[in-house]
């Protein structure tokens, strides 16, 4: 196998016109073109009906609960209190932070149930016109937990009484940048290839806290 | 209720919004394609079958992770690559048999199909006998006519690396095609 001449790829890559090429590299590229073409008749099976009786048989893990729901299951749950306790991007961030993880949440907080914790979501995304957290815990439904920025310094944050657990999540900047948070610290895979990751968050049950 | 010619973003809001039905209407779109990419990837059209099978459910399952719906082709190609990964790894090797290589010529007895179909079988060994990596790009490129860019998202590889796979495989696929002209 040697090399191919550097006018072939470019024209193959649309970058050159192949009328241009000479007659030897003209006729190389109307082979692998042709070649390629045998390649495009697409097979005479379908797996539709297979696709849409799975479906059909479980529909519903793609459908997000609505709001009225989730409020219906988050009050059923029982209380408790836990916290989750971050990396900070700032030693002045962290005392923030530690000031507001101290406070009781009895005074008006969420409170956690046994098997469940508040998980703590801190961003530091300076100009962002919104932040909202989806993942593994609101089947990565927008819309469900906003981040917020009172005082326009960029850096965002909420908490959520969650499942004790693992769960995987992501930051969503502005309705569409979807990025991991960089102060998770732990990252998972998406699963989907390409090498896409998903932060990871591991919620301790209130059980757990000293 | 969405119609076939919605796009991707209205189709995937309606599946989101809980009427599964409508991802048929993503089904018949994409599925010639992927049908097509994988059983270039796996030599056996059953196993495409599968994988492809396989990946429109999970794509369904985590269509809500999908992150941008306006992107659903590419989406779905990177599952269903990473699926044609997956199985070419419990095979143990990238490379196809040739005895899963797919017909695609159709039933005609005539000189010239048959002539063709040997030609069709000829670059179907050609491409069989590339590894998974650049048997992808190739497919990718010159079968599905994806851009540098779309097979980035595709495959998580750098434009660069693409480039140089794709010409790999040109150079692996033309020297074979010239084998058979001597």
């Amino acid at each position: 196998m040697s090399p191919i001449d550097p006018r072939l790829q470019e024209a193959l890559d649309g970058e050159r016109d192949p009328g241009d090429l000479p007659a030897d590299l003209r006729e190389a590229h109307a082979r692998l073109i042709a070649a390629t073409q045998m390649l495009k008749a697409t097979p005479p099976v379908s797996v539709a009906w297979r696709v849409m009786a799975e479906i059909r048989e479980n529909p519903g893990r793609v459908q997000s609960d609505g709001p009225a729901r989730r409020l219906i299951r988050w009050l059923g749950r029982p209380r408790a209190f836990t916290v989750r306790l971050r990396p900070v991007w700032t030693l002045a961030l962290a005392a923030g932070l530690v000031t507001v993880l101290l406070l009781p949440w009895s005074n008006g907080g969420p409170t956690p149930g046994v098997a469940q914790g508040i998980a703590s979501f801190v961003g530091h995304f300076p100009g962002a016109r919104s932040v909202e957290v989806v993942g593994s815990f609101n089947d990565w439904s927008r819309g469900t937990l906003h981040l917020n920025d009172d005082n326009g310094d960029g850096i965002w944050h909420a908490k959520a009484v969650l499942p004790a657990g693992q769960h995987e999540y992501m930051f969503v900047v502005d309705g569409e940048r979807w990025v991991p948070d960089p102060l998770a610290g732990r990252y998972v895979d998406d699963g989907f290839g390409a090498g896409q990751q998903n932060s990871l968050l591991i919620v301790r049950p209130v059980s757990s806290q000293p | 209720m969405v119609n076939d010619g919605a796009p991707d973003m209205e189709v995937v809001a309606q599946v989101l919004g809980g009427d599964g039905e409508a991802f048929g209407i993503l089904i018949r779109r994409y599925e010639p394609g992927l049908l097509r990419f994988a059983t270039r990837m796996l030599g056996n059209p059953d196993a495409a079958a599968d994988a492809v099978a396989e990946s429109l459910v999970r794509a369904y399952r985590h269509l809500a992770q999908c992150r941008d719906p306006g992107r659903l082709r590419s989406w779905l190609y990177r599952i269903t690559g990473n699926r044609c990964r997956s199985h070419l790894a419990r095979r143990h090797t990238n490379d196809i048999s040739l005895s899963d290589a797919p017909p695609l010529a159709d039933g005609s007895d005539t000189w010239a199909v048959l002539e063709r179909s040997e030609q069709v079988a000829l670059v179907e060994r050609a491409l069989a006998a590339l590894p998974a990596e650049k048997r992808e790009a190739f497919v990718l490129k010159h079968v599905e006519g994806m851009s540098y860019e779309e097979m980035a998202t595709v495959t998580g590889a750098r434009i660069p690396t693409l480039k140089m796979r794709v010409h790999r495989a040109r150079e692996a696929l033309l020297a074979a095609l010239e084998e058979v002209v001597r």
